[in-house]
């Protein structure tokens, strides 16, 4: 074991520290759900993407830095730290690309990471629908072969920022006949396709951060296919037991988070707040240990598989146990708390996306614990 | 940055959990003789000795090197004052006394409050006053541990071992966690109930699962903690407050978990789930219980300048 950086990486992070001071906005962005906050986020994605910090993960050809996981988790720890604004890219940059590198044709990736890195295209996903939320596998919207490409028909929903966005990612049914898992295809689409209606939806806090999308035989080429037809499901998850079960939430973002509660509470006079405080900037620390422990598995050779369940019932609920202790810290200042109350919002949402906690859990009892269903 | 263990220290670890196996039984744990022939297998495979320096026969180990092991000891509950033998004891007994600890030949009990198994320890160690059997005024203490009789003895137990064997404490903590956990889970694969196994019930399987995550990030403060000690690092005592605040708090739910899981039958002397249940409960107190390290934790982190989370 050995828990120190070496000289080049602690360079990496005094690079990625400096860049930082000298470009993070000193006051937060509005909204990245608005329309004026989408295009300040996107505008400063693209002085991320400037200095080869927007995907340093990524091969260098796409427009990446080719840093390995470690590197990676360093920048997140800056990034966080530093306060620097939320990612609007961060579908396109975390979500899908990890699965186009992974199954995309080389054309795909040449065609779509360089735009994605520089924030042209900002993506959302499309996997719920109204009948089809924790059990995706229902999901009933359809995608038909025509001449050389598909028609796409159905309703998807919970997608974040889809009003603002370029393109999306999502599965359909190419088989008709199929049920379940089987026969579903993996797509990606411009938002502007003729026959795509976004609608907003409002959310927690009034902003139009959810849309629902509305497919009326859309024409989408061939090469809008990621990976087989009637691949969809494997290609989708796939990638869930590799980097992507740790790239989805880096604990970068909640050590910051339990940084600036401890802040809060070295202050207070209330020990009982004092001790929840001092415990979750403990749990913090465990979440990032933890993720050192995964990154050397997955060094060695070994798949995340089941545990990045046991990842994101521990961070969302860590994220919301901090927000809501941080609101109780401020007291009657808690609606005027801004950033904090921002947090909390976004906190709540934690537990539900990216697979409820509960199916979270249902997953951890069968798969890591080898429970019956 | 590498965060996993070398190949010898998972070798000590296989080594003891196979002897453990053999020596250690349920059976052992309830009614066989203190410390048993565990101890004798731990003394041969190195454990005892891990901590004593090459030059008095031992290993010359760091926590580090060991901390996987006494997750090991936790599993089966080992009889025998383990933690205050192997890891405190060589910080505190003259040193003509180290070769018989790592010979297996010499067990000593140290309070932290009260002193465990004293009954068949041939040095008594309260504070810095180390006393050979029968010297100091002992006084029987009630312990929810029947398998590790507890007592009392005047004078402050104040230990310049509180970090080591705070960190073993936690470790084995951890192991009887993750012993608990299998014990429930198989119980809920097996048990039938409206026709069906009760570990598919959701019900259960939700509270099975919050204990593996529990343990799951548990176990990396844990390790963390023994990386700081075997490297002296200035953060140490933060990091073996934090952890053995989780490994408390995950060996408490799983032994919460497990019980409710078993129902009524786990709630009797008839089942072995007790020996693991009550030692969680007795360890949970010994060397610093949660009070002490919450407010260790709280000193470091809010009532001192902030220490580097890693170097």
């Amino acid at each position: 074991m050995d828990l120190t950086f070496t000289p080049r990486q602690r360079a990496f992070r005094a690079e990625v520290r400096a860049w930082l001071a000298e470009h993070v906005p000193a006051d937060p962005l509005p909204s990245m759900d608005t329309a004026a906050g989408f295009a300040r986020h996107r505008e400063w994605e693209r002085t991320l993407a400037g200095a080869g910090l927007a995907a340093v993960s990524w091969p260098r050809e796409y427009g990446g830095r080719g840093a390995d996981l470690i590197d990676w988790l360093i920048f997140e720890e800056e990034y966080w730290a530093a306060g620097a604004p939320g990612r609007v890219t961060q579908n396109g940059i975390f979500l899908l690309a990890p699965t186009l590198l992974a199954y995309g044709t080389e054309e795909q990736k040449r065609r779509h990471l360089p735009r994605m890195v520089r924030a042209d295209d900002v993506w959302a996903q499309a996997w719920s629908e109204p009948e089809a939320g924790s059990d995706l596998a229902a999901l009933r919207a359809t995608a038909a072969p025509d001449g050389d490409g598909w028609r796409l028909n159905g309703q998807k929903t919970w997608s974040s920022r889809a009003v603002h966005a370029d393109w999306c990612f999502g599965l359909f049914r190419s088989d008709p006949g199929s049920e379940r898992h089987r026969g579903l295809t993996y797509f990606m689409l411009p938002l502007d396709s003729d026959g795509v209606t976004v609608r907003p939806i409002a959310q927690l806090d009034g902003e139009a951060g959810f849309a629902e999308i509305f497919f009326d035989d859309v024409f989408v080429p061939a090469d809008g296919v990621l990976g087989g037809i009637g691949q969809g499901w494997k290609v989708a998850m796939a990638t869930t037991s590799s980097e992507r079960g740790l790239t989805l939430r880096s604990p970068g973002r909640f050590m910051a988070t339990a940084d600036r509660l401890l802040e809060l509470a070295r202050d207070s006079a209330d020990q009982a707040l004092r001790d929840a405080a001092v415990q979750a900037w403990s749990d913090s620390e465990a979440y990032r240990l933890h993720t050192f422990q995964a990154a050397a598995r997955l060094a060695e050779g070994a798949e995340l598989g089941a545990a990045s369940s046991l990842m994101k019932v521990f961070w969302s609920e860590l994220d919301l146990r901090m927000h809501e202790l941080a609101l109780d810290l401020l007291g009657p200042d808690a609606p005027l708390a801004g950033r904090w109350l921002d947090g909390f919002l976004f906190a709540l949402a934690g537990p539900i996306y990216a697979g409820t906690n509960e199916i979270q859990r249902n997953i951890i009892a069968e798969r890591v614990l080898g429970l019956p269903r | 940055m590498r965060f996993s263990f070398t190949e010898d220290q998972r070798a000590l670890a296989g080594a003891v959990r196979e002897v453990l196996e053999k020596t250690c039984p349920p059976e052992a744990v309830r009614s066989g003789p203190r410390p048993g022939p565990g101890w004798r297998a731990l003394a041969e495979v190195g454990l005892l000795g891990a901590h004593v320096p090459e030059q008095y026969g031992g290993l010359g180990l760091t926590p580090l090197d060991t901390v996987l092991a006494f997750e090991e000891t936790g599993r089966c509950a080992v009889p025998g004052p383990l933690v205050e033998t192997a890891v405190a004891a060589p910080l505190l007994v003259p040193a003509a006394r180290l070769a018989e600890i790592a010979a297996g030949t010499l067990v000593v009990s140290v309070a932290s409050p009260y002193l465990p198994d004293a009954d068949l320890a041939d040095l008594h160690v309260v504070g810095a006053l180390v006393a050979p059997h029968g010297e100091l005024d002992l006084t029987p203490h009630p312990s929810v541990d029947a398998t590790r009789p507890l007592t009392a003895a005047p004078g402050d137990w104040t230990s310049p071992a509180l970090d080591h064997a705070a960190l073993a404490t936690a470790a084995q903590l951890l192991g009887l966690g993750r012993r608990l956990q299998e014990e429930a889970v198989g119980y809920a694969g097996q048990r039938r109930q409206f026709g069906k196994v009760i570990g598919s019930f959701q019900a259960v399987k939700h509270q099975l699962a919050d204990v593996a995550v529990a343990l799951e990030f548990a176990a990396p403060l844990v390790y963390r903690a023994a990386y700081a000690l075997a490297h002296d690092a200035p953060g140490a005592a933060r990091d073996v407050s934090a952890a053995k605040l989780a490994a408390s708090r995950a060996a408490h739910r799983a032994a919460r978990t497990a019980l409710q899981v078993h129902g009524a039958i786990g709630y009797t002397d008839e089942l072995d789930l007790r020996l693991w249940l009550n030692r969680v409960w007795a360890l949970r107190p010994a060397w610093g219980d949660d009070g002490l390290h919450r407010a260790r934790l709280r000193a470091a982190l809010l009532e001192s300048p902030a220490t580097a989370r890693l170097p």
